[in-house]
Parts: C-alpha cells; sequence; structure tokens
C-alpha cells in the first residue's frame, strides 16, 4: 500500500495506530469503521463518541470509494489512525483528481428535499463534520485526503 | 465484513401499518424498503411507523432513503413516524432535522399510542 500524503503536518508526539485500506466496494465502509473503532479501544472513547467516530469514518471511506476511487474494487481506500499530541486523527484518502471537494458545503436543506427541489441525497460531509471536532481536505493531483480529528481531552471529545 | 441486507416485515397494529426493519438501510435497501413501504401504503392506513429496533447500521444513502419515504407520506396526507432508534441515530435524525418532520418514539408501544390519538 502506498503511503497516504499527509493532509497537513502536526508538532509533537505522533503514534499510528492503524494503517490499512480497503477495495472500493460498495458496503466496505463498515469494514473500516469497524477497524477504526477496534484501533482505538485503548483510548476508551465514550460509547456515544466512539459511535460519532464511527459514523463520521465510515461517510469518508464512502465517499472515498464512490467518488474518489469511482467504486473500481482495484483502487483502494487508504485509512490512517494516528495520536498527535492530543488529537486522535483518521485520515481517508482515495485516487481522486481534481479539486477536492469544498469542505464548507451547503447545510443540506430538509425542506427543499421533501419537496423534491433537492435530490435527497447529499448528506455525507454534513453528517462527518457533525460528527467529529475538524475535518479538514486537502488533495493534490492524484490523491484527496479526509482528515477526521477528535479531541482527547479529559472528559472526551465531541 | 459482509453486508446485512435489510429485511422488511409489514403488518398491521390497528391503524397503523409498521414495518419491521432489519439489517443495515444503506444503498442495497432501496428497493427492499420501497416496495415494504408500497405494500404498507396500499392498505391506506393513515399512520406507517417504521420499527427501527433491528437496524444497527444507517449511512447517509440510508437516510436519503428515509427522506424519500417521508416525502411520499407527505405527499398522500400520512404520518410516517419512527420507533426504537438507537441514541445515536436519534442524535442523528435531530441534526439533519428528519424528527422535525417525523416524530420519533422510544417504542412501538407509544408511538401506536400516540397515533391512535391524533
Amino acid at each position: 500500500m502506498t503511503d497516504p500524503k499527509p493532509a497537513r503536518t502536526n508538532a509533537g508526539p505522533r503514534r499510528t495506530l492503524a494503517d490499512f485500506s480497503v477495495p472500493s466496494e460498495p458496503g466496505n465502509e463498515r469494514l473500516a469503521m469497524e477497524t477504526v473503532a477496534e484501533a482505538v479501544r485503548p483510548f476508551d472513547i465514550s460509547g456515544e463518541n466512539l459511535e460519532r467516530l464511527k459514523t463520521a469514518v465510515a461517510e469518508a471511506t464512502m465517499n472515498a470509494m464512490e467518488h474518489g476511487n469511482k467504486y473500481r474494487a482495484e483502487v483502494p481506500a487508504e485509512i490512517q489512525v494516528l495520536v498527535m499530541d492530543r488529537d486522535l486523527v483518521v485520515r481517508i484518502t482515495d485516487r481522486g483528481s481534481g479539486p477536492p471537494p469544498p469542505r464548507d458545503g451547503d447545510t443540506p436543506d430538509l425542506e427543499a428535499k421533501l419537496e423534491g427541489m433537492q435530490t435527497a441525497r447529499g448528506w455525507g460531509l454534513f453528517l462527518i463534520k457533525s460528527m467529529v471536532d475538524e475535518m479538514n481536505i486537502t488533495g493534490d493531483e492524484g490523491h484527496h485526503t479526509v482528515e477526521l480529528v477528535v479531541h482527547l481531552e479529559p472528559e472526551g471529545g465531541k | 465484513m459482509a453486508v446485512r441486507h435489510l429485511n422488511v416485515e409489514v403488518r398491521r397494529e390497528g391503524g397503523v401499518a409498521v414495518l419491521d426493519l432489519v439489517g443495515e438501510i444503506n444503498g442495497f435497501a432501496e428497493e427492499g424498503l420501497n416496495a415494504a413501504y408500497s405494500e404498507a401504503e396500499a392498505q391506506d392506513p393513515k399512520t406507517i411507523l417504521l420499527n427501527f429496533e433491528g437496524v444497527d447500521y444507517i449511512n447517509s444513502t440510508g437516510i436519503a432513503l428515509i427522506v424519500g419515504l417521508l416525502a411520499r407520506a407527505r405527499a398522500s396526507h400520512r404520518s410516517l413516524l419512527a420507533c426504537n432508534l438507537s441514541e445515536h441515530y436519534v442524535e442523528i435524525f435531530n441534526i439533519t432535522r428528519l424528527s422535525d418532520f417525523m416524530s420519533v418514539f422510544p417504542d412501538e408501544e407509544s408511538a401506536v399510542a400516540e397515533a391512535s390519538v391524533s
């Protein structure tokens, strides 16, 4: 597996908890989600915070497989789980080309969706941003990386 | 990890058509979920209740499918209710505002009781 390009640098101690990839096939976001949950188990993240992280990882992996890798099974979505200082960082990298998706897309308008004015889809980025403390998106000609950050404060993150 | 495809059973509780959902609500669930909703709709109930007791995973595509059911319910002037969501998915129904348009109940009994008086 090719090492994913880091989305940003972060001073201080850094430890890799997991570094793996999944084939870009529908449903594999759950494999990514459960693998990340296992990797962060030593941090004893509370139940609801863990569920939020799992949802963010699943949605970001699904976006990577669908939009970045076009569900080509031979093109993996690459996932790194790191601890940097007091942050838990999950980076999900695809092989998408072109500009990365905007970080601050519109909040989905449910009423417009119910009236048929907007597609019913389009919840992924909104869910990701709602589930973690920070979300960063970077990219170059051949990769997009979504970085999820959860602050590991004594009381827990978001 | 194998995908747990959605199975849906449709039954009647008084004036309420109940959809018992078991499995994952994701892109694979579209056909089954819409077919089960159509089966419930054919009974012409005033209220349709989605029972999430057997659901352990809903992704953003699943949210979109539920939005589609809600649009169908509104178009035919039916109430769509939800029950037995986990705490995490109650939060997701809140932040997506789904819970502004479909009441969420902790269990089937309270949902059916509410439907019977409204």
